[in-house]
Order: C-alpha cells, then sequence, then structure tokens
C-alpha cells in the first residue's frame, strides 16, 4: 500500500474513533438520563435508587387533587400495575391511557412510586434511527470521493509514466 | 488550495465533533417533544446545506454561460452531486422526526413536496451529465437545467410561511427566533459544521471529477495515438 493510501486510511480511522467516542458518551447519557424500566422490573428488583418507570395509566385509576399538584394513579406494565403518588407539576396533563415517564423512588414498605417527574415517552429509537441514517451514508459518502480522488492520483501519474512506452510501442 | 481544502476538513471535523456531543449528550430535552428534538440537530443542518448546494449550483451554472469556464463547470457538477446527497438526507431524517412528531412517515406537504422536487431536479441534472456524449452541449444544457430548476428553490424555502402546512414554520424569520438559547446554540454549531463540512466535499469532488476529466483525455489522446 503506498504512503497516500496508508495516511489516507490512518486519517479515517481518527474520524471512526472520535466517532465511537461520541456514540459512546451519547449511550452513557441516554443510560443517566432517558433509559427506563416497566413497572414489572421495578417490582421485581426493588432499588432504592431514584428511578424512570415507564407505563401506561391504567383506565378510570387516575385521581387529582388539583390545589396541591398530587395525583394517584396506577401505572400499567406487561403484568404487573404499579401505584404511583405523584406531587409535581403538570398534573393536568394526566390522562387515562396515557403513556408516560414517571422520576421517582419505590416505597420500600407500600411497594408505591412517590413520582417526583414526569416526561414523555423518550421514542430514542428515531433519534438514533435519525443520527445513524445522517451520519454513517455522509462519512461513506465522503470516504469513497477521497479514496476516488487518491486512486485517481494514481492513476494519472502512472498514465503519465506510461505514455513513452505507449509512444514506443506506436513508432514499432 | 490543496491545503486550504485541509483546513476546511479539519475546521468542519472539529464543528462536528463538537456539535455532535452537543447535539447527543449535553443540550437539554424539549418540552414539548422531548428527547425527539434531537433529530432537528441533524435534519436542519441537511436541509439548509441542500438549499446551499443548489444555490452554487446556480450561481455556477450563471458564470458558466457567461465564461464557459470548465472549472465553474465541474464546481457546479460536484455541487450537484453533493447537493443530492444532503437532499436526501434530509429527506430521511425528516421522515423519521415526522413519525414521532406527526405521526406519519410522509405526508404531501409543501415543504416536503418542494423538497422531493428538489431532488427529481437534482437527479435529472446528474443523469443528464451522465448520458450526453459531448462535453460542452452537457455542461451547457446542464447549466440551463439548473437555473430552470433554480424557481424551486424559493418555494422550498416559503412554502412554511406562502402555506398553511404540517410542517413547522421557519425557526428565524422577521417575526423574531422562535428557539430557546440551549437549543439554538449546538444547531448553530451542527449548522457550520455542515457548511463547512459541503465546502470541503465540493473542493474534493471538484478535483476528482477534473482528475476523471484529466485522466479520460489522456486515455484518449493515447488511444488516438495508438491508432494512428
Amino acid at each position: 500500500m503506498s504512503r497516500v493510501m496508508t495516511s489516507f486510511y490512518i486519517r479515517w480511522g481518527v474520524v471512526l474513533l472520535i466517532t465511537f467516542v461520541i456514540a459512546f458518551l451519547g449511550f452513557q447519557r441516554y443510560q443517566k438520563d432517558v433509559a427506563s424500566l416497566t413497572p414489572d422490573q421495578i417490582l421485581q428488583n426493588p432499588s432504592p435508587n431514584k428511578v424512570r418507570v415507564v407505563g401506561i395509566i391504567q383506565g378510570g385509576s387516575l385521581t387529582r387533587e388539583d390545589d396541591s399538584n398530587r395525583a394517584f394513579f396506577l401505572l400499567q406494565g406487561v403484568d404487573k400495575t404499579l401505584t404511583v403518588r405523584y406531587q409535581g407539576h403538570d398534573t393536568d396533563t394526566l390522562r387515562d391511557l396515557k403513556i408516560v415517564v414517571v422520576t421517582g423512588r419505590l416505597n420500600a414498605g407500600t411497594a408505591e412510586l412517590d413520582g417526583e417527574a414526569i416526561s414523555l415517552i423518550p421514542n430514542y429509537g428515531f433519534v438514533v434511527a435519525a443520527y445513524l441514517l445522517g451520519i454513517l451514508p455522509t462519512f461513506f459518502f465522503l470516504f469513497l470521493m477521497e479514496r476516488k480522488l487518491r486512486l485517481l492520483y494514481t492513476e494519472v501519474k502512472e498514465a503519465k509514466l506510461y505514455e513513452p512506452e505507449a509512444m514506443d510501442f506506436d513508432k514499432e | 488550495m490543496r491545503r486550504l481544502e485541509g483546513w476546511f476538513g479539519l475546521a468542519a471535523a472539529i464543528f462536528l465533533t463538537v456539535g455532535l456531543y452537543m447535539a447527543l449528550v449535553t443540550s437539554p430535552p424539549d418540552y414539548y417533544q422531548g428527547e425527539v428534538v434531537r433529530i432537528m440537530y441533524i435534519h436542519v443542518p441537511f436541509a439548509q446545506t441542500s438549499l446551499l448546494a443548489y444555490l452554487v449550483l446556480f450561481i455556477g451554472s450563471l458564470w458558466y454561460l457567461w465564461k464557459k469556464d470548465p472549472v465553474v463547470d465541474n464546481l457546479s457538477h460536484a455541487a450537484a452531486g453533493v447537493g443530492a446527497f444532503f437532499t436526501v438526507g434530509e429527506l430521511f431524517t425528516g421522515s423519521i422526526w415526522g413519525k414521532p412528531a406527526w405521526n406519519t412517515w410522509w405526508t404531501w406537504d409543501a415543504r416536503l413536496t418542494s423538497a422531493f422536487v428538489l431532488l427529481l431536479i437534482l437527479m435529472a441534472y446528474l443523469m443528464l451529465r451522465m448520458f450526453m456524449d459531448d462535453r460542452e452541449k452537457e455542461a451547457r444544457y446542464a447549466a440551463i437545467l439548473a437555473i430552470i430548476g433554480f424557481v424551486d428553490l424559493p418555494i422550498v424555502y416559503f412554502s412554511v410561511e406562502w402555506w398553511r402546512t404540517l410542517h413547522q414554520p421557519l425557526s428565524v424569520s422577521q417575526r423574531g427566533l422562535a428557539i430557546s438559547q440551549e437549543i439554538l446554540i449546538p444547531l448553530i454549531v451542527m449548522s457550520i459544521g455542515f457548511y463547512l463540512l459541503f465546502t470541503y466535499m465540493i473542493m474534493v469532488r471538484t478535483r476528482m471529477l477534473y482528475l476523471g476529466h484529466l485522466l479520460e483525455a489522456k486515455k484518449g489522446r493515447l488511444l488516438s495515438q495508438a491508432h494512428l
């Protein structure tokens, strides 16, 4: 492999490495701030730490105390339901059968979740898909263009070298 | 020129690294859209760069028809190829954003339709450049097509203002700024990164096309000499 191509592949190796580092940092942030458990998972493995639980508000289970910004509801998982006692903002946005992510701590005694914050389902798969479909083809497109450019350079140089030979062949 | 190209490549790499870090790690989720807003940091720069590419193609085509400069023709050809790529990126990332935001992958909305038409114009331009034998005619016809196709560019840009569409209106307009600073900064960084990347790509592709033509001419000359 020529020196030009070696330096080209090293440069692209560095680009790939940086991309992996950013993807890893993004994944860490996802685990820390976005990833959530289901009610089944939290009830099977109770944790004293703050957790995010995703589920559907069971139909007819929602009761609200508007004055105190409190709400009570059952969060439906696959097989189990989790009782949530929520105190915080946006209680008026809660609706029966709405999918929500509740952040809070599990009360070990009552097996109920003391919710502190409610957020939308993250739909993070769409974010990952958009970045994969955006960034990877861009890098691949650029990689192919740069590679072709270098190969053309080599070919042009070689064509110059072989020119006298072709002319000699012509004379014969 | 090659040194300048390197600097553009390096600057693009730095801006994109910082921009991607901000977009995926440090920027906050949106109040209404949540995490899905992160798609904006890649979709909007794709869309902006696609328009920029067509603008370069348009100016290059006018310049070519006026001065008949083959270097400018190569530049226009390069802008069309890169522009088509960015338009496809815009449509794909937009479609992925559309599903969680509008509950549909695609709709014949004015902005989406005009962006799709822009892609068709670019494809027609590239096809015209592939299938014609006479290089001068090819460049002239392609330039005329690019100039006629320019009519779609203001339609793409202003469609969200001229018609009531599903797509959101312009975030930066005479009405002011419709984005919070926390979201605007990563968007600006990514946009600058994409502009620099586009410039770098154009430079690489222009040289690539030039060398391709050079090689073709050289081979043709050698072949004609061999047949004498």
